[in-house]
C-alpha cells in the first residue's frame, strides 16, 4: 500500500502577518484507506482540505499527491481531477440545471471527449444509485440526493481520493446514512481513498485511521480505538466522545467492569452480555 | 404565547406554473413555555411551517395566531412589528447575517429597530452578550475577526437583545464542534427554564429533538404526522424510519442491547444516566431476576 498523500511540514496562512493557519503538518495517507480528521471549528481542518488539492498552496513545505506537489503549475489540473471535493452545503455545489448537465460539467472543464463522457456518466449515476434521477432537476432532490450527484461528478472523472469536508453535517439521518453507505461502497470496490472532515464522531469510529487537529497543529494520529481512549484530552480541546465511550463510561462507574475496547455499539452489547452473570 | 394553527396551507408560486403545496393543512398548538422540536427530513417543511410563526411567511389558506396576533390568509397582517419583536427567529447559519463593525452596533441593531433609544440598547446587548457567555471586551470588536462558535453566539445575542418571548431555532448547531453545539444547546435551555422562553426548534438530530423538548413535531411532505411527547414520538421506530428519521442512539442501544439479551422492553430513555440504568436493568431481567438499580 503505497502513500498517495504526502504532507511534509506544511505551513499556511491566509495573511502574511497573522499566525499559521497550519503549523508545520506533517502527515501521510495510505492508498484505499479511510482516514478521518477531527477537530474544533476553526483547528485549521478545512484550511488542510484546502491545501490537498491545490485550492490553497503552502507557504513552507509541500503538499504530494500521488507524487505530484501541488505547486507544480504543469501538476494542478491531473492533482484536482485526482482530488475529488464534496464541500458541506449541498446547494451550494449544484451547478447544472439537471442531475445529468451536473454531473457533466467537471468533465467537460476537464475536456473529456463526448462519446467517453455519455458512458462514464451512466457508471457514475449508478454508482451513487442516482440513474433514475438522470434528468431531474435540483429542487426536487433530498440533501443526500444532491450530495450524491456531486459525489458522481467528482466519480466520473476517475479519481483516487475523496475528501469529505463535513458534507453530511447539513442532511437528515437518511441522507447521511446515504453518503456514508455510497462513500464505504466506493472504498472498498473502487479502492477510492477517503479523507473526512468531520464533527460526527459515530461516523469517524468506523475509519481506518483518525488525525485529531487543534491550533493547527496534528495533535494525535492513530486508530479510533486509541484516539478515544483519550476522553479527556477530546474533551480539553472542544470535542466529544462517541456514544458508546460515554455509556461505558456511566456503566463503568454503576460498577460494571467493562474493559476499553468497545467502540461500536454491537461491540458494547456483546460484552455486556458475556458480562451478564456478574451484574 | 400561545400559538395556534388552524388548517394551515401554503402554496409556493401561487397561481403560476411552478405552484407548489409546500404545508397542507395544518392543525397544531404550541403551548407558551414550552420547548418543542420540529424533525422531518429534508424538504418537508419544517422551516417553511417555522416561518410562518413570526410572520415572514403568510398562510396562502387558514390562519395562524401568536398571543393576540392572528394572521389570516387573504387578508392584510396586522401589526407584524410587534410580533416580530415578540418572536425571534434565528436562522440556519445566523452569523452570514453579521453586518455591523462592531459587535455592540450588531447587537444594537434590533432593540433600536424597535424603538429603544442608544443608552438602553447598549444596556441589552450587554446584557445579551453575557447570555451567549462571551465576555464584554468582545464588545468593540469586529464580529468578523471572531471563530465560527463566536459569530454564532454573536448571532444568537442579537436576537436575544430584543428580549423575544417565543425563540424558533432553525437548526441553531449546523457546522458547529461537539462542544459548540453544547454550549449553544444548553443557553436555550437555560433560556427556556429560567425565562419560560417558549422555545421552537428545527433540527435533524434525533438525540437533541428527544432530550430537550417537551414535545416534538414530525413532519413529512408538508403535514404534521405526529406531535407528541418525545416517549411517544420515538417509540415507533418503523414508522420514524419510513420517514427518513430515527429513534435516538440511546434507545437504539437498548433496542439492541434487548435483542441480545432478551430482557423486557424499557421505557424511552434519553440521557446516558438514564439508558446506563435501564441497561442495568434490562441484563438482571434478562437473566431472570428482578433487580434493584
Amino acid at each position: 500500500m503505497g502513500k498517495i498523500i504526502e504532507v511534509n511540514d506544511l505551513c499556511f496562512r491566509y495573511y502574511e502577518h497573522d499566525p499559521w493557519t497550519i503549523d508545520s503538518v506533517s502527515l501521510f495517507v495510505n492508498e484505499g484507506e479511510w482516514l478521518s480528521i477531527i477537530g474544533h471549528n476553526g483547528s485549521g481542518k478545512s484550511t488542510l482540505a484546502k491545501c490537498l488539492n491545490g485550492l490553497l498552496l503552502p507557504e513552507e513545505g509541500s503538499v504530494k499527491i500521488g507524487g505530484l506537489d501541488t505547486r507544480d503549475e504543469l501538476a494542478i489540473w491531473d492533482i484536482r481531477r485526482q482530488v475529488g471535493m464534496v464541500f458541506q452545503n449541498p446547494d451550494n455545489q449544484f451547478v447544472g440545471t439537471t442531475v445529468k448537465d451536473d454531473v457533466a460539467f467537471g468533465m467537460e472543464n476537464h475536456g473529456i471527449p463526448r462519446n467517453d463522457m455519455i458512458v462514464r456518466l451512466d457508471e457514475a449515476l449508478k454508482l451513487v444509485q442516482m440513474e433514475e434521477y438522470a434528468a431531474e432537476e435540483p429542487h426536487r432532490l433530498s440533501g443526500g440526493q444532491k450530495q450524491r450527484v456531486a459525489i458522481a461528478g467528482i466519480i466520473a472523472l476517475s479519481p483516487s481520493i475523496i475528501i469529505l469536508d463535513e458534507a453530511t453535517s447539513m442532511l437528515d439521518p437518511q441522507g447521511r446514512q446515504e453518503i456514508i453507505e455510497t462513500m464505504r461502497y466506493l472504498n472498498k470496490e473502487n479502492n477510492i481513498t477517503v479523507l473526512s472532515i468531520t464533527h460526527d464522531l459515530e461516523e469517524a469510529i468506523y475509519s481506518d485511521r483518525m488525525i485529531v487537529m487543534n491550533q493547527g497543529k496534528v495533535l494525535r494520529e492513530g486508530l479510533p480505538s486509541e484516539i478515544f481512549k483519550e476522553a479527556k484530552m477530546l474533551e480539553d480541546i472542544g470535542l466529544d466522545l462517541p456514544f458508546t465511550v460515554k455509556m461505558r463510561q456511566a456503566l463503568s462507574k454503576l460498577g460494571v467492569p467493562l474493559s476499553e475496547n468497545a467502540l461500536l455499539q454491537e461491540e458494547l452489547v456483546e460484552e455486556l452480555w458475556t458480562l451478564q452473570s456478574k451484574i | 404565547m400561545d400559538i395556534t394553527i388552524k388548517n394551515l396551507t401554503h402554496l409556493y408560486h401561487p397561481n403560476t406554473p411552478f405552484e407548489r403545496i409546500a404545508l397542507r393543512d395544518i392543525n397544531l398548538q404550541i403551548k407558551s413555555g414550552s420547548f418543542v422540536s420540529v424533525i422531518g427530513h429534508t424538504g418537508s417543511g419544517k422551516s417553511t411551517l417555522v416561518q410562518h410563526i413570526n410572520g415572514l411567511l403568510k398562510p396562502s389558506r387558514g390562519e395562524i395566531t401568536v398571543g393576540d396576533v392572528t394572521i389570516k390568509a387573504r387578508e392584510k397582517a396586522p401589526r407584524l412589528k410587534d410580533l416580530r419583536k415578540r418572536v425571534g427567529l434565528v436562522f440556519q447559519y445566523p452569523e452570514h447575517q453579521l453586518f455591523e463593525e462592531t459587535v455592540e452596533k450588531d447587537l444594537c441593531f434590533g432593540p433600536m429597530n424597535f424603538g429603544l433609544p442608544l443608552e438602553e440598547a447598549k444596556a441589552k446587548a450587554h446584557q445579551a452578550l453575557k447570555l451567549v457567555g462571551l465576555p464584554q471586551d468582545f464588545l468593540q470588536r469586529s464580529p468578523f475577526d471572531l471563530s465560527g462558535g463566536q459569530m454564532r453566539r454573536v448571532a444568537i445575542a442579537g436576537v436575544l437583545a430584543v428580549e423575544p418571548e417565543v425563540i424558533i431555532l432553525d437548526e441553531p448547531t449546523a457546522g458547529l464542534d461537539p462542544m459548540g453545539r453544547r454550549d449553544i444547546l444548553s443557553l436555550f435551555e437555560r433560556l427556556h427554564e429560567e425565562k419560560a422562553v417558549t422555545t421552537i426548534m428545527v433540527t435533524h438530530s434525533m438525540d437533541d429533538a428527544a432530550y430537550y423538548s417537551d414535545k416534538v413535531l414530525v413532519m413529512d411532505r408538508g403535514q404534521v404526522v405526529m406531535m407528541d411527547k418525545p416517549e411517544h414520538v420515538f417509540s415507533d421506530s418503523k414508522q420514524l424510519k419510513q420517514l427518513g428519521l430515527d429513534i435516538p442512539v440511546t434507545m437504539n442501544f437498548l433496542a439492541k442491547l434487548n435483542k441480545k439479551v432478551h430482557g423486557q422492553s424499557v421505557r424511552p430513555v434519553f440521557s446516558i444516566e438514564e439508558t446506563a440504568d435501564a441497561a442495568i436493568k434490562m441484563l438482571r431481567q434478562g437473566r431472570g431476576e428482578t433487580g434493584h438499580v
